[in-house]
């Protein structure tokens, strides 16, 4: 079983443990033998292709699905209990926003739920800047608006666990990244899954990655270990380079395949011993793609 | 790891969405509920007759609330993030049932309310007839055929895909509830002698139905069938 269990870092985390899990829905099975435990405060970015079992997955550690075999435990609980329950925040793809209310009751109906207080209320109603429409109803909002609704419900009350379904999906730029700067923040205590299909957030966010295919778990590593089949370098020039005519070219940029990032310091020295003036290097594959593949 | 919490009812809330959510049909309802009694009081022994018997019909599409609210969350994945925080199916059904009951009670009270009004206004006197047909027949058929149509209404709701119009769950389950007192009350016309064992019978069979189903609510619907389509 991939095991992350006892990192370096002091923490009060909990322990979430996948042993074996089978999982899917009635007559179709998705989730086959999915074995992982994690301990390390972090963000595990959970990607896949579509119909790899990502939501599935998070809908059976969240106990909606019960497995038809495994367990998925919490600190050694089976998540069918209340108390393992209550360890987890649970956000899903879906707004999970109830129709009929607006933005301040919603948030109050979720505060009901979480037994969150008033006080909560309204430090998510700044945290995640919806105060301006608290009194809006929600068939009013945009779906990013009220994705942020949605997003605030996880930030009511604090959890071990953090299931993110795609939680930046349909949020401008500057709001997402702002969410992402609240996951991370809440990621140094707090375990955080995180599945996304946007590949550069992932890279960005996630210090661990849990890939899955066709149900089953084909990678549970760090992110830095996590290496392109090819490795693509590009280069950005102040002016046009005459030396590096024979090179590909991607809009401004000089393509180059190295056999390892371990050649690019050598690369630049050489070019820069050429006289090619840099302005930009870059890796242009993003690794976690060939997860996709 | 810390002792569990116990997890709210959500009854109240339920019930004050499903006013807001099922507005319609509750005008609706209400509307033609609050007319044809007002109606029938302004004749007296009709009301008494008539009225009070064909009430629980007009009633039924009034009580449409608590499965509008149930349907709604289910689409729009509440009733996922309930379940992942420990909502049990049994608790939702339960409180779209309360919900549906609490708008055919306010619908019923007021719909007697203009009744007797019209009935003593137009100068008729009070008989023991009218508040023995109530508790017997009307009240008890309207809150077990609401309590049918939303039972039947969120189990046939989880185990479908959305879809709109008169052949959805929603726009059949008027019927639903409407069907077992329309023949209850033509039976109870064919039957004339034994018009009050028809009626009673009717409603033990809804009854035994509407328990039946309930106790099965584990089995029919697993958290599996609360989350959304979509």
């Amino acid at each position: 079983m991939p095991s992350l269990v006892g990192g370096s870092r002091e923490h009060d985390s909990a322990t979430l443990t996948c042993q074996t899990v089978h999982s899917g829905y009635r007559n179709k099975p998705v989730l086959h033998a999915v074995s992982f435990s994690i301990d390390e405060p972090s963000v595990y970015v959970v990607l896949g292709p579509n119909g790899a079992g990502k939501t599935t997955l998070f809908r059976t550690i969240a106990g909606i699905l019960r497995p038809t075999s495994g367990e998925v435990l919490i600190d050694g609980v089976p998540i069918g209990r209340q108390t393992a329950r209550d360890q987890l925040h649970y956000l899903s793809h879906m707004d999970g926003i109830p129709d009929g209310l607006t933005v301040k009751e919603s948030l109050d109906f979720y505060a009901r739920v979480e037994r969150a207080t008033p006080a909560d209320v309204e430090r998510v109603l700044d945290q995640l800047q919806i105060r301006e429409f608290s009194g809006t109803f929600i068939s009013q909002l945009s779906s990013g608006q009220r994705k942020r609704v949605s997003i605030a419900r996880v930030f009511l009350r604090e959890r071990k666990i953090y299931l993110l379904d795609e939680p930046t999906s349909n949020l401008d730029p500057k709001i997402a990244r702002e969410i992402r700067s609240l996951i991370l923040e809440l990621s140094k205590d707090r375990i955080v899954l995180y599945s996304s299909h946007n590949l550069f957030e992932a890279h960005e966010i996630g210090q661990y990655v849990i890939a899955l295919k066709a149900g089953a778990l084909t990678l549970f590593d760090r992110m830095q270990n996590v290496r392109a089949a090819h490795f693509v370098i590009g280069v950005r020039t102040l002016e046009p380079a005459a030396l590096l005519a024979d090179w590909e070219r991607s809009g401004e940029y000089y393509i180059r395949e190295l056999s390892g990032p371990e050649l690019v310091p050598s690369l630049i020295r050489d070019l820069e011993a050429q006289g090619v003036r840099l302005r930009e290097v870059r890796e242009m594959e993003n690794p976690l793609e060939d997860l996709f593949t | 790891m810390a002792a569990s919490l116990e997890l709210p009812s959500l009854l109240g809330i339920t019930i004050r969405r499903s006013f807001v959510v099922g507005r319609i049909s509750l005008l609706i309802g209400g509307g033609m509920v609050v007319f044809y009694s007002a109606a029938f009081g302004l004749g007296g022994p009709l009301f008494v007759s008539v009225g009070t018997v064909v009430l629980p019909i007009f009633a039924i599409s009034g009580g449409l609330g608590g499965a509008l609210v149930f349907t709604n969350d289910r689409t729009k994945g509440v009733l996922e993030y309930l379940v992942a925080y420990g909502l049990s199916s049994r608790r939702i059904l339960f409180n779209a049932l309360v919900a549906g009951l609490v708008q055919v009670s306010i619908i019923l009270g007021a719909g007697v309310a203009a009744g007797v009004t019209t009935y003593l206004l137009s100068g008729y006197a009070l008989t023991p007839r009218l508040p023995e047909i109530l508790l017997v027949y009307t009240f008890p058929m309207s809150y077990l055929t609401v309590s049918l149509m939303t039972t039947v209404g969120v189990f046939w709701t989880s185990l479908s895909s959305p879809r709109a119009g008169m052949n959805s769950p929603l726009g059949v389950l008027p019927m639903i509830g409407v069907v077992p007192t329309a023949a209850a009350l033509v039976l109870a016309l064919a039957l004339g002698a034994y018009a009050s064992q028809v009626l009673l019978g009717t409603e033990l069979v809804v009854l035994v139905i509407v328990v039946s189903l309930l106790s099965r609510t584990d089995r029919l619907m697993p958290a599996e069938r609360l989350l959304s389509p979509g």
